[in-house]
């Protein structure tokens, strides 16, 4: 009876830990896998592992999380220790009291303590930079920075400010159970008072501390949420950089990482449980044997006459640890940089090696999901990009409210190349703002094996037919763009009424289950694999979608006989961009013909440059040895009578854009 | 003497200030203004509260998942640690260690390889296909990405272990005597377990059910992930509002102020059955 009964709560156990474990063994399967699917495999290879470690984005993020976790840490360890010694030394209403706001950050979600936070910061940075401005004006001898931006030193701070607490929940109690006349005796001996401290009180509480600094770490390194609100844009951790790849494709490289992490830990807790046996072995059996040399050396080391030596080589290796964190932090900082905010698989990553081997610039290359989001985030401060790369109505709006700067053509010669078509848009009629990046249109893609006949209107993405196998594109104004073209309205109306009725579509089909899901950069993913059968997005990505298909996957492109929008995406500068000149040559390089071939191969987004886009089907054809198909390449550089049908969007009024708003976030409510 | 340890305090104090009140406050102050469409002037207004009405299903639908999956977490972690805690000190070390190394490894990976487990073109469906499961009910693939059963498991899979450990730990520190008592009493298993251990384990059970809910009811990358942005929750909507595609921070405020306070309420409530009972510490 018993025997049976260990068998079974054995069973239960080993499901919940197959459970547990099941993901991360696909995880590190897939770390192995030749090709570049999570779920498709293509034979044993360590390519990955190679690439790891040429990645820079990977390791510097890599980096960034071991030095934050590791930085607040040893803040919140010494800082929680101390707090933990004065609040029980306090009376005890008045301890209680500022242990229930110490209780606060652990008791909240996180979410809310990194917006909390984040607006903090937010607030600061705007009376910092009031204060800065003042002071720069009534005296010359110090130039304050008037601009701060959330970066690694905001979310170290708020990685010390949520560790703190978890220290002294687990220092409190030793210091609790620890005699209070100790101290007072130890004094009373003759003992200064940091003497008692040291002597007395931290050997009591050392067991407290070790686990409050082991909580403090793991939590640092878990943490994405506060992070994500208080690190801004230049900065990201691992957690972050993989948040920002779920989005779009992930690269079998952080299963990688997250392979040799794991793989790390895995062997610390063998090490350290063997050890732990060991000496339970020794304790049980009292058996006396010679100390190993290490054991000497360490029995030598405790010995008082070896005090300097311990002070000297504590002191040694505090210094090591504040040079190497000074050392690293400089090297990062001395070097020219730029900072770009781009969409997700929207450049050739060769061109930024090119241009920081040919220029000396470090490019700081970061992705934001949608025209929206990028608003949010240069709205909520979290952002100190130089150049971005927005679409057509959003350049109005930033320019509406003053937020871009203007460009320096003198110092971006290449923009003569930039066929006459794509300059003095209505979104920046003078052109005194903008480059263009790229233009194309927004149709709908479908897998022909996933769907009966041949798809031309807009219409089917809001029927039941597919429901479940339709991906929403997740941005307000392509969403309701493409539902408003579909009633037969402008894309920029402002009419409340049409907007409520292409709402209404949407919401609808939303409610009877017909989207699988609102994606971005997610779609590659989802279509490539068969994963869904229908989605709107642009031409562009359909022909990266085209080249990375699985097997038994069609997919087709079509501007919807309804018609389609069309768009430029241009480079602009954001006022007071830190690093202006930078930006000018980054712009500059980018609108190069070469550049321009060197993306359109890559990204299959058509070219602004008129000689690029002139030359593209030869450059093709030299480079892969085969005609480039007239019809791709129609898609990719919609002829005249297709731009005919499409419409560019503009700017909407405030009141239009707050409906927007509202409408958008009610969408999945 | 003893005052001036007290000075250590001090510090402290400024330091919650300004990185736990103010920031608190900072937000309540955004949560009750508004900014106007047309001049970006902000004023002050309830209407971020009074306009909260339309959200009632997201805040339903987070607390009903939240819910959910902590009654699930707490039916797998309660067994999973009441037996852990029977077994030898070799087995429950390494049991032990076997669900803390989870936690090193990024939870957004963890979700993501359930992602292309639960996609319609993914592993299980895959695997049903080559079992024929698929033929036999006469449709292409059965859909698990995109429901509330795919967030409610990404919150079990990531929260389990913070149910397991404070439960565990309880557990594993009763007084056996306790239970002899209770045995030489006459009591059989069933009755020890009711009347002698389950009470006992309520403290863990208590910090268990915080740690799982909290996180629960208030993330935004699972149910991102794996609800595909159908299965909207709190911490969506937050996002959205500061970081996503609807920018609105004072609405984004109201709304992480009425989730603070409905979670604050439900665990004071939920304490209030603990009588004081000191939390479990985990680890």
């Amino acid at each position: 009876m018993k025997q049976s009964n260990r068998i079974g709560s054995r069973l239960f156990i080993g499901l919940t830990f197959l459970f547990l474990y099941l993901p991360i063994f696909l995880l590190i399967i897939f770390s192995f896998n030749a090709g570049d699917s999570s779920a498709v495999w293509k034979g044993f290879s360590l390519n990955w592992y190679v690439s790891l470690f040429q990645n820079s984005l990977i390791m510097e993020s890599l980096y960034t999380t071991l030095l934050v976790s590791l930085l607040a840490t040893a803040i919140a360890t010494v800082a929680g220790t101390f707090a933990a010694i004065g609040l029980y030394s306090l009376g005890r209403r008045k301890r209680d009291a500022l242990l229930v706001v110490n209780d606060i950050p652990m008791m909240n979600a996180d979410i809310v303590t990194g917006v909390s936070l984040c607006l903090f910061f937010v607030a600061f940075f705007q009376g910092w930079g009031a204060f800065a401005n003042w002071f720069n004006g009534v005296q010359s001898v110090v130039t304050l920075p008037d601009k701060l931006h959330l970066g690694f030193t905001t979310m170290l701070l708020a990685h010390v400010a949520f560790n703190i607490p978890y220290v002294i929940l687990n220092v409190a109690p030793k210091l609790r159970q620890m005699d209070k006349n100790l101290v007072d005796a130890a004094q009373d001996l003759g003992c200064t008072w940091m003497q008692a401290f040291w002597k007395v009180i931290l050997p009591e509480i050392k067991p407290g501390i070790v686990s409050g600094a082991l909580i403090a770490f793991t939590m640092s390194i878990d943490d994405f949420v506060i992070s994500y609100f208080t690190a801004g844009s230049s900065t990201s951790t691992l957690a972050m950089r993989i948040y920002s790849m779920t989005k779009k494709r992930i690269t079998p490289e952080v299963n990688a990482v997250s392979t040799l992490l794991f793989l790390s830990v895995l062997v610390l807790l063998v090490l350290n449980n063997v050890r732990e046996i060991r000496q339970e072995r020794r304790a049980a059996s009292q058996e006396i044997r010679e100390p190993s040399f290490f054991e000497k050396l360490s029995m030598r080391f405790n010995q008082p006459s070896f005090k300097w030596v311990r002070r000297g080589v504590t002191a040694a290796m505090a210094c090591a640890f504040v040079v190497v964190v000074v050392l690293l932090t400089g090297a990062t900082s001395s070097q020219p940089v730029v900072n770009v905010c781009s969409w997700g698989e929207y450049i050739d990553e060769d061109l930024i090696t090119q241009f920081e081997e040919e220029t000396g610039i470090r490019v700081n290359y970061q992705t934001a999901e949608s025209n929206e989001a990028l608003y949010s985030l240069l709205k909520s401060g979290g952002a100190d990009y130089d150049v971005i790369v927005p679409s057509d109505y959003m350049i109005s709006q930033l320019i509406e409210e003053d937020m871009l700067e203007e460009l320096d053509y003198s110092q971006i010669p290449n923009f003569e190349l930039i066929d006459q078509r794509f300059r003095n848009l209505p979104y920046d009629p003078e052109n005194k703002y903008t480059v263009p990046y790229t233009w194309g249109t927004l149709g709908l893609i479908y897998n022909a094996n996933m769907v009966d006949g041949e798809l031309d209107s807009w219409g089917a993405l809001y029927g039941d037919e597919y429901a479940g196998s339709v991906l929403l594109i997740n941005n307000s104004r392509d969403a309701l763009g493409a539902a408003l073209i579909h009633l037969g309205y402008s894309v920029n109306t402002t009419n409340e009424a049409e907007i409520r009725e292409a709402f209404g579509l949407i919401s609808d089909a939303s409610r009877r289950g017909v989207f699988q899901g609102k994606v971005m950069d997610q779609v590659f993913q989802k279509m490539e694999g068969g994963n869904a059968a229908i989605a709107s997005y642009y031409a562009g990505d359909y022909l990266s979608m085209l080249e990375n298909q699985a097997d038994g996957v069609d997919l087709r492109y079509v501007i919807p006989e309804e018609g389609a929008n069309w768009f430029v995406d241009a480079m602009c500068v954001l006022k007071d961009a830190p690093h202006y000149d930078a930006a000018m040559a980054w712009i500059n390089f980018i609108a190069s013909t070469d550049a321009n071939l060197a993306n359109m191969d890559y990204i299959w987004y058509a070219s602004p440059n008129a000689e690029a886009l002139e030359q593209y089907p030869a450059y093709y054809e030299e480079l892969y040895g085969e005609e480039l198909d007239p019809e791709l390449y129609e898609i990719m550089a919609a002829p005249a009578d297709v731009l005919e049908r499409c419409e560019m969007y503009t700017v909407l009024p405030r009141a239009t854009r707050a409906l927007y708003n509202d409408l958008w976030i009610q969408l999945g409510t | 003497m003893r005052n001036k340890r007290a000075w250590f305090a001090f510090p402290y104090v400024i330091w919650m200030a300004l990185f736990v009140v103010i920031p608190i406050v900072i937000m309540a102050v955004y949560a009750f203004t508004a900014a106007d469409p047309v001049t970006n002037a902000s004023y002050a207004t309830m209407a971020n509260f009074t306009g909260m009405g339309i959200y009632l299903s997201v805040f339903l639908r987070s607390f009903w998942l939240a819910v959910v999956a902590t009654l699930v977490c707490l039916l797998i972690g309660y067994p999973v640690s009441y037996w852990m805690a029977k077994e030898g000190p070799r087995f429950q070390r390494v049991a032990m260690a076997l669900i803390m190394l989870p936690m090193w490894m990024n939870f957004l990976l963890r979700t993501y390889s359930w992602m292309s487990i639960l996609e319609n073109n993914g592993l299980l469906n895959q695997l049903f296909r080559a079992m024929g499961l698929l033929n036999l009910l006469g449709v292409e693939y059965i859909q698990m990405i995109g429901t509330s059963g795919a967030v409610v498991l990404g919150m079990v899979y990531n929260y389990l272990p913070f149910m397991i450990l404070p439960i565990y730990s309880v557990i594993v520190k009763l007084d056996g005597s306790l239970i002899e008592a209770a045995r030489d009493l006459g009591a059989n298993s069933a009755t020890v377990f009711r009347k002698v251990i389950f009470p006992l384990s309520l403290p863990g059970i208590l910090s268990g059910v915080t740690m799982v809910f909290v996180p629960s009811v208030s993330t935004f990358a699972i149910s991102n992930l794996l609800g595909g942005g159908n299965q909207m929750m709190l911490g969506d909507l937050i996002e959205l509002q500061f970081l996503g595609g609807a920018y609105n921070p004072h609405l984004g405020a109201a709304i992480s102020m009425v989730m603070m306070v409905i979670v604050v309420v439900c665990m004071v409530v939920m304490n209030h059955f603990g009588e004081g009972e000191e939390q479990a510490v985990i680890m």
